[in-house]
C-alpha cells in the first residue's frame, strides 16, 4: 500500500462509512470527511516531496485475452500540480462547508458526496491509462450529479442535476469512442505505452483516424469542461451549494478536461486538424461566455460564465500543442501554458466562489447583485479577499493571473485571430468583474438582506485567507517550479505584450467602474446577452423538434403502413374473403404478418442486389 | 455425469411438477413453484460442479454438442427460468384473477411447469449443431411460449398477444423450415460442419444458398427480436404477464443468439457467401438500432418501453456479428465477438431480471404498468427504487455497471471492425442509439425520484417477500460486481 | 420415362373406380330413388352443414380430438425405431435401444396420466 493509494482510497472509505454507518450522526460524518481531506493534504505534501515517483503502485484489474486494464498510478510533472490543487482546495472547501452547511438537514449526505468526489477526482489525476481515467471520469460525473442535486426538493436543482448528467453523457460517449479508437490503433490504453508506440512508429494508425480519435477524446473535455456547444449545464449547476461550485464547478472537475488533454498531449501533437478544432472551440467558448457574463445579475452565474470563459482560455492554449502551419510544434510549451492558467485560476476562482458563498451566507441566501451593495463596510475581510481575487482574474501585476494570462497570450500570438479574441476576452473579464465588485461592494445597500449582512465566522474566513495567499503568489516561480521548470512555461519576450495586456485590463476596469458606479439597476440591458444568446431556448426547441420528428416518423409508419396499407388495403381484402380471427383486432394481426413478409422481401431484395 | 443428463433432469423435474399439479389435493400452488426453483438451482449446481472437464468439448451422436459455450448458455437458460419462477410466484396474486373464475390459485400450476419445459428446449438449443436439432428444440421453446403468452385466459390483452405470437411465430417457423429445406437441398447436409465443408468445396451456387440463409435469418431474427421481424415484440410484451415478458426478453433472446452465432459462422467464413452475409447483417443491425431506440423514446407503458429496449439491445448485440468474419479475427484486440456477446447476454440477464422483478412487485401491488406508476417509488420503497435505478442505469450503460462493460466490449469490436472494413455507419447508428437510450431510461429514474406520489394511497409502503428481497439483492450485487470485476463472468468463457 | 408413374395411375383409377362403382351399385340395387331434402343433404359427422358461420362447440370436443391425434401420430415414430432396431443390437447398443423407446413411451405415459387426472377424457363434468 503506497502513500498514493492511501490518498486515493481514504476519501472512499470516508464516503462509504458516512453513507453506511454515520447517516444519523451528521456532525460526526462532517468531521470524518474533513479529517480525511486533511490527511490527504498532508500525505500529498509528503508525496510530492518524494524523490522517486516511479512505481507508485499498480495492480491488474481485468485481463482477458489481450485486453488488459490496470489500475495504476502515474504521477509526475503537471499531475503533481494538479493533485496539490485537488487536495488543498478540497480541504479548504471541506473546512468552509463546515460553516456554510452547518444548518443543512442533508449534511451527512453532502459530506459523503464531497468525499466521493475527492476519491473520483484523485483517481483522474492518478490514472496511468485512459480506461481508468474514464472510469473515474464517470464517477466525478456521478458525484457532481449528487451534489448539484443536493437540494433535490427544489425543482430547479433537480432539473439542473439532470441537465448536467445528460449533457455530460454526450461528451463522455465521444470520449469512450475515442478511447476505443486509440485502443484499436495502438493496442493499449496506457499513456506511456501509447506514447512509446507513437514515437517508434508502431501501431496501425493512420493520420485521419488519429485526428478523429483526438477529436472524440476532446468531446469528453467539451462535456466536462463545459465548452461550447455543451456549456449549458455549468451555469445551471450553480443550483448546488456554493462550496461545491467552488470545488467542483470552478477549480477541479471542470478543469479535468484540460488536465486530460495535457495527458494526451503526444496525441494532439500529431493530430493538427483536431488541434485546431480544440483551439477554436476554446476561443469561441472564452468569447461567448465572457460576453454572457457581462449581463448576468446572479453573483454565482457571473462567476460561472467567467469560469467557462477561463476554461476556454486553457483549452485554446492546449490546442496549440498541435502542429502549426509553419511546421513548428509547440507541444509541451502550449500545454504547460494551459495548465499554468488552470493552476492559478484554481486558487483565485475558488476564492471568488467561496467569497460569493460568504456573501450569500451573510445576505441570507440572496444571490442577486442588484439587491446587495455597500458590503465593503460590513464584510471587510471577505471584501478584501474578493477584490484581490478579482484583480488576479483580471490579470493585474504582480498577482498570479497576470503571469498565466501572459503565458497563454504568448502562445496565442502564433495565430493573430486568436490573439485578438483572447485580448478582447481579457478586456471583458476585467470589465464584468469590475461591474460585479462595484455593484456588490460599493454604493448603498439595496435591500434589507444586505443591510443586515455581517462578517462570516472565522471557520469560513480561514479558507478565504489561505486561498488569497495562493491567488497572490501562485504565479511566482517558487510556487510552480517544483512541478514544472520555469523555462518550460512560455514567457513573453520583451515587455510589449505584458504592457498591452495590462493596459487592456486597466481599460476594462476603468470602463466597468465608471459605467456602473452609483447605479441601482442594470443601466444598459442587452437582451441577447442576458438571455445567453438564446442557446438554452434553441436547445429546447431542437430537442422538441427531434422528439416530434421521431414521434412523427413512428406515427407515419403506423398510419401509412399499418393503417393505410394494411388495415384498409390488405386487411379489407382478407376480411372480405372471410376472417377466422374476426373480433380479435384481426386487421392488426394480419397487418403485422404482412409487414413481416415485407421485411422478408426487403432482405431478399438486398441480397439479390448484392449478388448482382 | 454426461452433459446430456442435465436436460433429462430438467424434464424429470418438469414431469414431477406436472404430476404434483395433477394429483395433489392442495389448493395452493406455491409449493410447485418452490419445488421448481429449488430443482433448477440443484441442476444449476450440477452444471457447474458435476460436468467433468473431459466432457468438454464433446460431440454426442453428431446432434448434441457440448462445449464451453453450450454450458454457458445452458447456465443462462437455467438461471433465467429460475428467476422467471421467482417472478411468477410474486405475480401469482395479481395473476389468479385472470386464470380462474373464482379468483383461486388452482389455475396456475401449469404456469410454473411450462417454463421448465421451455428451459429444456433452451438448453437443447445451446447444444444444437444440426439444423434438425435446432428446429426441434426451437419448436419446443416456441410451443411452450404459445401457451405461456396466452395463459391469462380471462384477459383479452393476453389472449390477443397469444394469438399474435402464435400466428407470427408459425409464420417465422415456416420461413425457418423453408430455409432449412433449401440448405439441405443445396448442400446435402443438416449438420453445420457438413454445411461448412460444402460451402468451401466450390461446387455450390451462390444464389440459392444466400436465399436459404436469408430465410434462416427470418426465423432467427424473429427469435432475437431484430427489426424488421420485431413486430410482434411490443404487443406481445405488453399483453402478456410480466414474468413471461421477462422470459421472452431474456431466455428466448439468449438461446436465439447462440443458435444465430452457430449458424452464421460457416456462412461468414466461406469466401463464397461472406460478403453478402455481412451485408444482410449490417442492414439488420442498423435498422434494429435505429428503430428500437428511437421508438422507445415516446413510450409511456413500461413494458412497451422495455420491449423496444429489448429490440435495441438485440441491435447492440448483433453489432458484433459481422466482426466474426474470418479475415478480421486475428486483428481484433480484446475479447472475441462470441465472448463479448456472451458477456453482454449474461449481463443483460442480470439487469433485465432486476428491472422486471421490481416492476412485477410494483405492478402486482398497484395494478399499473405505466412509467407514471413508478412515481414516488424512491420514497415508498428505497430498496426497490435503488434496484430499479441500478438496473436501468445498467441498461443504459452507465459505467461501473455490467451493462457498461458489455457495451464497451461491443463498441470495441464494432469500432475495430469499422477500422478494418470501413463500416463506420454501424458505429454511427450505435452511438445515436446509445445516446437516445440515456434519454428514455432517464425518464424512469426521474419518475421514481423526482415526482412525488400524487395520491395518498400511493404513499403506502410496499411489502416485499423475503425470497424476492434476497433475489433483488443478489441481482443488484451481480450487476454492480460484474460491472466492476467483469472477470466474474468472463472467467467462465 | 413415365413408367415409374404407373403405380400412381393405377392408384388413381382404383380410387375413382371404387367411388363410381359404389355410387352406381347403390342406385342400381337400392329401392327406386325417392329423394327429399334431408336425405340429399351432405352428411358431415353428424353436424348440421347449414347454420351460423361461427358455431360454438364445447372445448372438450377439441381436447379429445387433439389427444386422439397426438396418441395416434406418436405410433408413427415407433416405425423408424423398429426399422433401425436390429442395426443397433448388432452394434451392441441394446441399452440405448431400450432406453430411448422407454423414454419416449414414458413421456407419453406422463402426458396421458396428466390428461386423465385433469379430466380431459371424461365427457361429463
Amino acid at each position: 500500500m503506497t502513500t498514493a493509494f492511501i490518498i486515493l482510497l481514504l476519501p472512499l472509505v470516508a464516503a462509504a462509512s458516512n453513507l453506511l454507518l454515520l447517516r444519523k450522526k451528521a456532525n460526526f460524518s462532517a468531521f470524518v470527511s474533513t479529517f480525511s481531506a486533511a490527511i490527504c493534504l498532508v500525505l500529498t505534501f509528503g508525496l510530492i516531496r518524494q524523490d522517486d515517483l516511479n512505481n507508485l503502485g499498480s495492480f491488474n484489474w481485468i485481463k482477458i485475452a489481450d485486453l488488459k486494464l490496470d489500475i495504476g498510478i502515474e504521477l509526475h510533472g503537471l499531475g503533481l500540480g494538479m493533485i496539490l490543487v485537488v487536495t488543498l482546495i478540497g480541504f479548504l472547501v471541506h473546512l468552509f462547508s463546515l460553516g456554510y452547511m452547518r444548518e443543512d438537514a442533508g449534511k451527512a449526505r453532502y459530506f459523503s458526496g464531497l468525499s466521493l468526489f475527492m476519491f473520483s477526482m484523485t483517481g483522474i489525476v492518478f490514472a496511468d491509462n485512459l480506461a481508468m481515467m474514464f472510469i473515474f471520469w464517470e464517477l466525478v460525473g456521478v458525484s457532481s450529479y449528487l451534489l448539484i442535486g443536493h437540494w433535490y426538493h427544489k425543482n430547479t436543482a433537480a432539473e439542473a442535476a439532470k441537465k448536467a448528467f445528460l449533457v455530460n453523457r454526450i461528451g463522455d460517449f465521444g470520449f469512450m469512442i475515442g478511447i476505443l479508437l486509440i485502443w484499436g490503433s495502438f493496442g493499449s490504453v496506457n499513456f506511456v505505452e501509447i506514447e512509446g508506440s507513437l514515437r517508434n512508429g508502431n501501431g496501425n494508425y493512420d493520420k485521419g483516424l488519429l485526428n478523429w480519435s483526438v477529436f472524440c477524446i476532446f468531446c469528453g473535455a467539451i462535456g466536462k469542461s463545459a465548452q461550447v456547444p455543451l456549456h449549458v449545464w455549468l451555469p445551471d449547476a450553480m443550483e448546488g451549494p456554493t462550496p461545491v461550485s467552488a470545488l467542483i464547478h470552478a477549480a477541479t472537475m471542470v478543469a479535468a478536461g484540460v488536465f486530460m488533454l495535457t495527458k494526451v498531449l503526444f496525441l494532439i501533437e500529431v493530430a493538427p486538424t483536431a488541434a485546431s478544432v480544440i483551439q477554436y472551440v476554446g476561443a469561441i467558448t472564452a468569447l461567448i461566455a465572457a460576453l454572457m457574463a457581462t449581463q448576468q445579475n446572479d453573483i454565482k452565474k457571473i462567476l460561472a460564465y467567467s469560469t467557462l470563459s477561463q476554461l476556454g482560455y486553457m483549452i485554446m492554449a492546449v490546442g496549440f500543442a498541435g502542429l502549426l502551419s509553419g511546421g513548428e510544434v509547440l507541444g509541451e510549451k502550449a500545454s504547460n501554458a494551459g495548465f499554468f492558467h488552470l493552476y492559478t485560476h484554481a486558487f483565485f476562482k475558488a476564492l471568488l466562489f467561496l467569497g460569493s458563498g460568504a456573501i450569500i451566507y451573510a445576505c441570507h441566501h440572496e444571490q442577486n447583485i442588484w439587491k446587495m451593495g455597500g458590503l465593503i463596510g460590513r464584510m471587510k475581510v471577505t471584501s478584501f479577499t474578493f477584490l484581490i481575487a478579482t484583480a488576479a482574474l483580471a490579470g493585474i501585476y504582480p498577482l498570479s493571473g497576470f503571469y498565466s494570462k501572459d503565458a497563454i497570450m504568448t502562445i496565442a500570438a502564433n495565430k493573430p485571430l486568436l490573439l485578438v479574441i483572447g485580448s478582447f476576452v481579457a478586456f471583458l473579464t476585467a470589465f464584468y468583474m469590475t461591474r460585479l465588485c462595484v455593484v456588490v461592494f460599493f454604493g448603498r445597500a439595496r435591500s434589507w438582506s444586505s443591510e443586515e449582512a455581517k462578517e462570516v465566522p472565522l471557520l469560513m474566513l480561514v479558507p478565504l485567507l489561505v486561498l488569497t495567499i495562493g491567488a497572490i503568489f501562485a504565479g511566482q516561480t517558487f510556487a510552480y517550479s517544483w512541478f514544472v521548470p520555469s523555462k518550460d512555461i512560455p514567457h513573453p519576450e520583451g515587455v510589449v505584450l505584458p504592457l498591452i495586456l495590462t493596459a487592456i485590463a486597466v481599460a476594462g476596469i476603468i470602463a466597468g467602474f465608471f459605467l456602473y458606479r452609483g447605479r441601482d439597476q442594470e443601466p444598459y440591458p442587452v437582451q441577447v446577452l442576458s438571455r445567453k444568446f438564446y442557446l438554452d431556448e434553441i436547445y429546447i426547441i431542437l430537442v422538441r423538434i427531434f422528439q416530434d420528428a421521431v414521434a412523427w416518423v413512428a406515427k407515419q409508419i403506423d398510419r401509412l403502413l399499418i393503417d393505410g396499407l394494411l388495415v384498409r388495403g390488405v386487411a379489407r381484402l382478407v376480411t372480405e374473403i372471410g376472417s377466422v380471427l374476426r373480433g380479435m383486432q384481426s386487421g392488426n394481426l394480419q397487418g403485422y404478418a404482412f409487414l413481416f413478409g415485407v421485411g422478408v422481401i426487403l432482405v431478399l431484395y438486398i441480397i439479390n442486389a448484392a449478388i448482382g | 455425469m454426461p452433459a446430456y443428463y442435465l436436460e433429462i433432469l430438467i424434464l424429470l423435474l418438469g414431469f414431477t411438477m406436472l404430476g404434483i399439479e395433477a394429483f395433489s389435493s392442495n389448493r395452493s400452488r406455491s409449493g410447485i413453484a418452490v419445488l421448481g426453483i429449488s430443482g433448477l438451482f440443484v441442476v444449476l449446481l450440477f452444471l457447474i460442479i458435476a460436468v467433468p472437464s473431459s466432457e468438454v468439448p464433446y460431440d454426442y451422436w453428431g446432434i448434441y454438442h457440448v462445449d464451453k459455450w453450450a454450458l454457458f448458455y445452458k447456465a443462462i437458460a437455467i438461471l433465467t427460468t429460475l428467476l422467471v419462477l421467482v417472478l411468477a410466484k410474486d405475480f401469482s396474486s395479481a395473476f389468479k384473477k385472470y386464470t380462474s373464475q373464482s379468483n383461486e390459485f388452482s389455475g396456475i400450476g401449469e404456469y410454473y411447469c411450462l417454463p421448465i419445459f421451455v428451459c429444456a428446449g433452451l438448453m437443447w438449443m445451446a447444444s444444437a449443431k444440426d439444423l434438425i436439432t435446432i428446429f426441434v428444440s426451437l419448436e419446443l421453446v416456441t410451443i411452450g411460449f404459445y401457451v405461456l403468452v396466452s395463459f391469462m385466459r380471462r384477459n383479452v390483452g393476453s389472449l390477443e398477444a397469444g394469438v399474435k405470437y402464435l400466428v407470427l411465430g408459425a409464420l417465422s417457423t415456416g420461413f425457418l423450415v423453408y430455409g432449412i429445406a433449401w440448405i439441405f437441398g443445396v448442400t446435402g447436409h443438416f449438420d453445420l460442419s457438413g454445411i461448412a465443408e460444402a460451402l468451401n468445396s466450390g461446387e455450390i451456387e451462390k444464389k440459392p444458398i444466400i436465399f436459404a440463409f436469408a430465410l434462416l435469418m427470418v426465423g432467427l431474427g424473429f427469435k432475437v427480436a431484430a427489426v424488421p421481424f420485431h413486430i410482434w415484440v411490443p404487443d406481445v410484451y405488453q399483453g402478456t404477464s410480466m414474468p413471461i415478458t421477462a422470459f421472452l426478453s431474456v431466455g428466448s433472446k439468449a438461446a436465439g443468439f447462440i443458435v444465430l452465432l452457430r449458424v452464421i459462422e460457416p456462412f461468414l467464413n466461406s469466401p463464397l457467401t461472406s460478403s453478402s452475409v455481412i451485408l444482410i447483417l449490417s442492414f439488420l443491425v442498423c435498422v434494429t438500432l435505429f428503430f428500437g431506440n428511437l421508438v422507445a423514446i415516446k413510450q409511456t407503458n413500461i413494458k412497451r418501453l422495455l420491449a423496444y429496449s429489448s429490440i435495441a439491445h438485440a441491435g447492440f448485440l448483433m453489432m458484433a456479428l459481422p466482426a466474426m468474419e474470418s479475415g478480421f479475427h486475428s486483428k481484433l484486440i480484446g475479447p472475441s465477438p462470441m465472448e463479448s456477446i456472451s458477456f453482454y447476454l449474461a449481463g443483460y440477464l442480470l439487469m433485465t431480471m432486476l428491472c422486471f422483478l421490481v416492476i412485477t412487485i410494483v405492478s402486482s401491488l398497484t395494478d399499473g404498468e405505466n412509467i407514471d406508476d413508478l412515481r414516488g417509488l424512491g420514497a415508498r420503497s428505497p430498496l426497490l427504487a435503488f434496484a430499479m435505478l441500478v438496473g436501468v442505469a445498467s441498461l443504459a450503460g452507465i459505467p461501473l455497471t455490467v451493462g457498461f462493460f458489455g457495451k464497451f466490449l461491443l463498441f470495441n469490436i464494432a469500432i475495430q471492425y469499422a477500422v478494418f472494413s470501413g463500416s463506420w455507419y454501424i458505429v454511427a447508428f450505435a452511438v445515436l442509439g446509445a445516446s437516445a437510450g440515456f434519454y428514455y431510461y432517464f425518464k424512469i429514474i426521474r419518475a421514481m425520484y423526482c415526482g412525488g406520489a400524487e395520491q395518498d394511497g400511493d404513499q403506502l409502503a410496499l411489502t416485499i417477500s423475503t425470497l424476492s428481497r434476497v433475489v433483488i439483492i443478489v441481482l443488484l450485487a451481480g450487476v454492480i460486481l460484474c460491472g466492476v470485476f467483469p472477470k466474474l463472468i468472463l472467467g467462465f468463457l | 420415362m413415365l413408367d415409374q408413374y404407373l403405380p400412381v395411375l393405377m392408384q388413381l383409377s382404383v380410387a375413382t373406380g371404387f367411388a363410381v362403382s359404389t355410387l352406381l351399385i347403390s342406385v342400381l340395387l337400392g329401392k327406386s330413388a325417392k329423394s327429399n331434402a334431408i336425405k340429399d343433404s351432405a352428411y358431415e359427422c353428424g353436424m348440421l352443414p347449414i347454420g351460423d358461420d361461427k358455431p360454438r362447440f364445447s372445448v372438450k370436443f377439441y381436447v379429445i380430438a387433439m389427444l386422439f391425434v397426438i396418441f395416434d401420430i406418436e405410433v408413427v415414430f415407433m416405425y423408424p425405431w423398429a426399422v433401425t432396431f436390429k442395426n443397433f443390437l448388432a452394434n451392441g447398443q441394446a441399452a440405448m435401444v431400450f432406453w430411448s423407446m422407454s423414454g419416449f413411451v414414458g413421456i407419453l405415459l406422463v402426458a396421458y396420466l396428466y390428461a386423465l387426472k385433469k379430466g380431459a377424457l371424461s365427457w361429463k363434468s
